[in-house]
């Protein structure tokens, strides 16, 4: 992995993190309604530095704010972890098979969805097994995860033409390398 | 602004109205499919470890790994008072009176349900 | 980006909107302890309040006829009956006389199979402890066990029992009677479908809100274990239901069962069947033939069910299940059985 690799997946980590904490002091009006503002560095991520670059920051954002809070290994890790790596890797597969059909928005919708449903799946054969709670939740979550995802699709969109308008060159130099 | 939104592909807005479509006809549908029931069920660890009348007015404390969450039923509905994981969703959900409420992190599950599970359709039972 | 707030207001309104459809009818359910037993009503009503009004009334309802009808009370008008037996007729309400007429029709029409002076015999037997009485006691109480020694007067509103010692016990009867006051008693507070469950004695009236019927699980008279309770399912409407089975209250002695269904002419628990459920009308009749048919046994008790025009779901010694033609399409067998 080259150096300025590892230099991006810091700092985007760190963005990332800083993200999640910001979230995690919010107050939600709403159960179950958690922005996901870190996904935002991650579909950019993916979008401008490829697939493992999201992946490593995902990885790096739900272990080490887990760290932070003290959770790591118990319940809530593990549904953040499982939601962060299925939301990661269905925009990476969307991404990489229908390159053409969605753009951000599209693609952090499907994230949301994924992130959802392996949440729910995880909650579901980890804690609650009964089926009836899951599918009674479900619908509102993603619902909720639809918002959200749609919210955070439009700040990613701005973000990577923002980030492509400022640093033409250096994208190209990166998505070339 | 405006440019984003005109930005967004077929797709994209296919993709936003289906999944709004479907969670919202989801959400209806799952408030008639809840069942209407009688007792409250308490599950811990998904076992069942309570089942209350909800016409009884009571409380019940239970022991999880974020120390003790309490249950009350009142005038036929229930809430969980108190709970000491971190979100407290489940005490911000407040009463209901029919459906569920979870506590994931306490392993708690609240079920305003109809008794037996096999028999939940039954109405009554001659014998 | 303008647009989305309004959106998602829109949205939220759909989601609390569905929320707060009030003033549709639901089910609402409430149990009692009365009649030495848990009686649970269900009722379909726009607001809790209404359907608690109700219900409440209903059960006070059953609760003042109880106290009327009472075997075991020591002021009940039955009880005052039975210790002025072969001394004098007894003023009583209109409520206990006509239970004591129905009580004595369904004695008639089964001919003696069902019969509410049983009690000098019931009382010999204890299920509880399982004592089988003497031969020669069954004999000497058997003589005071006929209805037709009770005598009504309508006119005078008296019952009169003509040999001393003779009793009256309305309990095979009684809750089945019950249930029908119970839901006259909803119909008049403006219930329009509802359920009575006095144990296993049930009177339906109307639908559930979804317009499906009412669903009635029949007991499996031979449970061994908490999922198979239920043997059959009945869909009912506008219907009661009654079942008298040898498992409710019996013991086992020389590898005989002994329960408490009673042949009225020999004192001697009959084994013709695991147990009857009668679908009929009313809750007066399926109660107390369950009882009849339980005792007339497999040939006279087919013949009393289709002279009477009635519908039942037997469950015979060897486990099968008999349903007549009445209820082909509203009996569902449970799978596990």
């Amino acid at each position: 992995m080259p150096l300025q690799d590892k230099y991006r997946i810091a700092v985007l980590s760190a963005y990332a993190l800083a993200l999640h904490g910001f979230e995690s002091m919010l107050p939600t009006p709403i159960p179950w309604l958690r922005l996901g503002l870190a996904n935002i560095i991650t579909l950019v991520a993916l979008m401008l530095y490829g697939f493992r670059t999201a992946m490593s920051i995902t990885l790096i954002r739900v272990i080490i704010a887990s760290l932070f809070k003290g959770t790591f290994l118990g319940p809530s890790f593990i549904l953040s972890l499982g939601g962060g790596i299925a939301s990661t890797a269905a925009i990476g597969l969307a991404h990489a098979l229908l390159k053409n059909l969605f753009g951000p928005v599209g693609l952090s919708l499907i994230g949301a969805v994924a992130h959802n449903a392996a949440q729910l799946i995880l909650a579901y054969f980890l804690f609650i097994q009964r089926i009836e709670a899951v599918l009674i939740i479900s619908p509102v979550i993603l619902l909720l995860g639809t918002m959200t995802g749609l919210a955070n699709g439009f700040i990613s969109d701005l973000l990577i033409r923002n980030l492509l308008k400022k640093n033409e060159d250096t994208i190209h130099n990166v998505v070339q390398g | 602004m405006k440019k984003i939104i005109k930005s967004t592909t077929l797709a994209d807005r296919l993709l936003f109205l289906f999944l709004t479509v479907v969670s919202i006809s989801g959400i209806f549908y799952a408030r008639e499919a809840l069942p209407q029931g009688n007792d409250v069920i308490i599950e811990i660890n998904g076992k069942p470890a309570y089942s209350l009348p909800l016409d009884i007015n009571r409380s019940v404390s239970v022991n999880g790994p974020y120390g003790v969450t309490e249950i009350e039923i009142l005038d036929r509905k229930v809430r969980i008072r108190e709970a000491h994981c971190p979100n407290r969703i489940c005490v911000k959900e407040g009463w209901v009176s029919r459906g569920i409420i979870v506590c994931l992190p306490n392993r708690i599950v609240v079920i305003v349900g109809g008794g037996n599970e096999r028999h939940r359709d039954i109405d009554a039972i001659t014998g | 980006m303008k647009r989305l707030p309004a959106l998602f207001i829109f949205i939220l309104w759909l989601f609390f909107g569905f929320s707060c459809t009030a003033d549709k009818p639901s089910m609402y359910k409430k149990s009692k302890a009365l009649m030495d037993t848990f009686v649970t009503i269900t009722v379909v009503a726009e607001t809790p309040e209404k359907a608690d009004k109700a219900i409440e009334s209903a059960f006070s309802a059953i609760s003042r006829f109880s106290n009327l009808i009472d075997f075991f009370s020591e002021t009940s008008e039955i009880t005052v009956i039975n210790n002025n037996a072969g001394i004098r007729p007894v003023k009583v309400s209109s409520q206990t006389l006509d239970l004591i007429e129905k009580a004595i029709e369904a004695a008639e029409k089964s001919h003696g199979a069902f019969d509410p002076t049983i009690g000098p015999v019931i009382q010999l037997w204890d299920f509880h402890k399982g004592i089988k009485p003497p031969d020669n006691e069954i004999r000497r109480k058997l003589p005071l066990v006929d209805y037709r020694n009770i005598i009504v007067d309508r006119n005078a509103s008296t019952a009169f029992l003509v040999k001393k010692g003779m009793m009256i016990d309305l309990g095979g009867i009684a809750k089945g009677y019950a249930a029908d006051l119970a839901s006259e008693e909803l119909r008049q507070n403006g219930i329009s479908s509802g359920l009575v469950a006095i144990a296993g004695d049930i009177r339906a009236f109307g639908t559930k809100p979804d317009g499906m019927p009412w669903k009635i699980g029949v007991k499996n008279p031979r449970q061994t274990n908490e999922k198979d309770e239920i043997i059959a399912r009945l869909s009912l409407t506008d219907s009661a239901v009654s079942t008298s089975g040898d498992y409710e209250r019996y013991f086992m002695q020389d590898n005989k069962r002994y329960h408490h269904l009673l042949n009225p002419k020999t004192g001697y628990p009959e084994n013709n069947f695991r147990s009857v459920s009668i679908i009929t009308g009313k809750g007066v009749h399926t109660d107390s033939y369950a009882t009849a048919v339980f005792i007339l046994g497999p040939e006279k008790g087919m013949h009393f069910i289709e002279q009477s025009g009635i519908d039942a779901l037997i469950i015979d010694n060897s486990g099968r299940i008999i349903t007549t033609q009445g209820i082909k399409g509203k009996v569902q067998l449970e799978e596990n059985n």
